[in-house]
């Protein structure tokens, strides 16, 4: 193991440690850590913005319009000039200007979002909820297998019922509504459990790393 | 001047980026490109905004010796450092990459995998089953937990080997991800959906103007 290894080893077994270390309460460690990671993580964004977005989608084509290689690359200033608007919010005459960065990025994100949302969240799902059926009528799905197609749109139904608050919720559309609020139970039952045991598997990957790589390192020496 | 250039702005850029989805034409695609392109372009800036303000919030907790004022210093030294030698030298620099490799990357694993911890004791005070439905969440997040871990299967072999599923605590695990689970993803994805479109169209036609914020 050369040098630099063993160092960042020791780098980041102090950090982790000190983050942990909040376990127990507030301590000066912990403290040192979160902002480092605050400095590092917002300078590691900046860094992966200029390079994968800025320089390859605006200053590579305006450079090349400059060297005369391509002209459409001007109209790369407009974005750029849009961009630059964002500044405005830092003087107090101008921060309305902001506006117009914030207007085009929000047009853009909602104009982007409607067909592509519409496709894939609402044909694509409901599709998927009833194409089954279509098996049932050819005759090549099993009684469970039907029995499961029946359940998914069951739950689809009455999850929609209890988040539909047009109607008021009495007698059947309350029923539809309760069973809906048993499937999300189980919805955010299973994400739970799923998401607990994500971090329990970082939790064992830190863990392994401070036994196996850091504790290890120092065996080594020994 | 300053609202209505804005709401038109929003309009055009909005009712572009739908035209040119529907249409397979090659200018229609060309647009649709150069737009996303811009909007790639733009949002870096809104980070480079976001970091002079962080700047600004640090440095006035130095200037006024607030409490805890020299983490403050530390956030600095972590910025300066990585946009030093990052912008310079780029994201393949060797120093960035060990940076990013003991520094970063470390603390964000770490970080998370403290909410193993916070998340189970939540759970703790917010799963008592009190109630039937808080009785179906614990159960589900037991059964999903459960049939993650080789342990799983183990006890079901051992303490449930008469039913008819061998390895049954994955078995359920995956038939609950795959039915009730998937239904009541559905019924939420299909709720939310409608109401981005929906919102979306308040936006586009400016009768949703929130984002513009207070004043002239």
């Amino acid at each position: 193991m050369d040098f630099w290894s063993l160092i960042g080893i020791w780098v980041a077994a102090f950090l982790t440690l000190s983050i942990y270390s909040v376990l127990y309460r507030d301590n000066p460690f912990y403290r040192f850590a979160e902002h480092l990671f605050v400095g590092v993580s917002v300078g590691y964004g900046i860094v992966l913005s200029i390079y994968q977005g800025f320089i390859p989608l605006a200053w590579k084509p305006f450079a090349a319009a400059i060297t005369g290689e391509s002209m459409s690359g001007f109209i790369k200033l407009i974005p750029i000039c849009i961009g630059l608007l964002f500044f405005a919010r830092l003087s107090p005459r101008h921060t309305w200007l902001i506006r117009y960065p914030i207007a085009i990025l929000i047009g853009f994100g909602s104009g982007i979002a409607i067909p592509k949302v519409l496709r894939a969240n609402i044909f694509e799902q409901t599709h998927g909820t009833i194409a089954p059926f279509a098996e049932i009528a050819a005759g090549t799905l099993s009684g469970w297998d039907i029995f499961e197609a029946v359940l998914i749109v069951v739950g689809v139904i009455c999850t929609l019922t209890y988040f539909f608050f047009a109607v008021e919720h009495r007698g059947p559309v309350k029923w539809l509504s309760k069973v809906g609020i048993a499937f999300l139970m189980i919805g955010f039952g299973s994400a739970f459990g799923n998401t607990v045991m994500g971090r329990v598997a970082l939790l064992i990957q830190r863990v392994d790393f401070l036994l196996n790589d850091w504790i290890g390192a120092i065996l080594t020496i020994f | 001047m300053k609202r209505q250039v804005p709401l038109v702005l929003c309009f055009v850029f909005g009712i572009v980026m739908i035209l040119t989805q529907f249409s397979p034409h090659s200018f229609s695609q060309g647009v649709y490109k150069e737009v996303i392109s811009w909007a790639l372009i733009i949002g870096p800036f809104a980070l480079v905004l976001a970091t002079v303000t962080l700047i600004q919030t640090h440095t006035a907790r130095i200037r006024r010796r607030t409490e805890h004022w020299q983490y403050s210093l530390v956030v600095f030294a972590g910025l300066i450092i990585m946009v030093l030698i990052g912008i310079p030298f780029g994201p393949q620099n060797t120093i960035f990459e060990w940076l990013y490799n003991n520094v970063q990357l470390p603390m964000d694993a770490t970080t998370f995998s403290l909410l193993a911890f916070f998340i189970v004791s939540a759970a703790y005070r917010a799963f008592r089953a009190r109630t039937f439905e808080a009785s179906l969440l614990l159960i589900t997040a037991l059964i999903v937990m459960m049939g993650n871990v080789p342990v799983g299967d183990l006890i079901w072999n051992t303490v449930l080997f008469w039913t008819p599923w061998e390895d049954g605590t994955s078995w359920w695990r995956q038939w609950i991800l795959d039915n009730p689970n998937l239904s009541a993803r559905r019924g939420i994805i299909l709720g939310v959906s409608l109401g981005v479109i929906s919102q979306s169209i308040r936006i586009i036609l400016g009768i949703e103007r929130s984002y513009l914020g207070g004043g002239d």
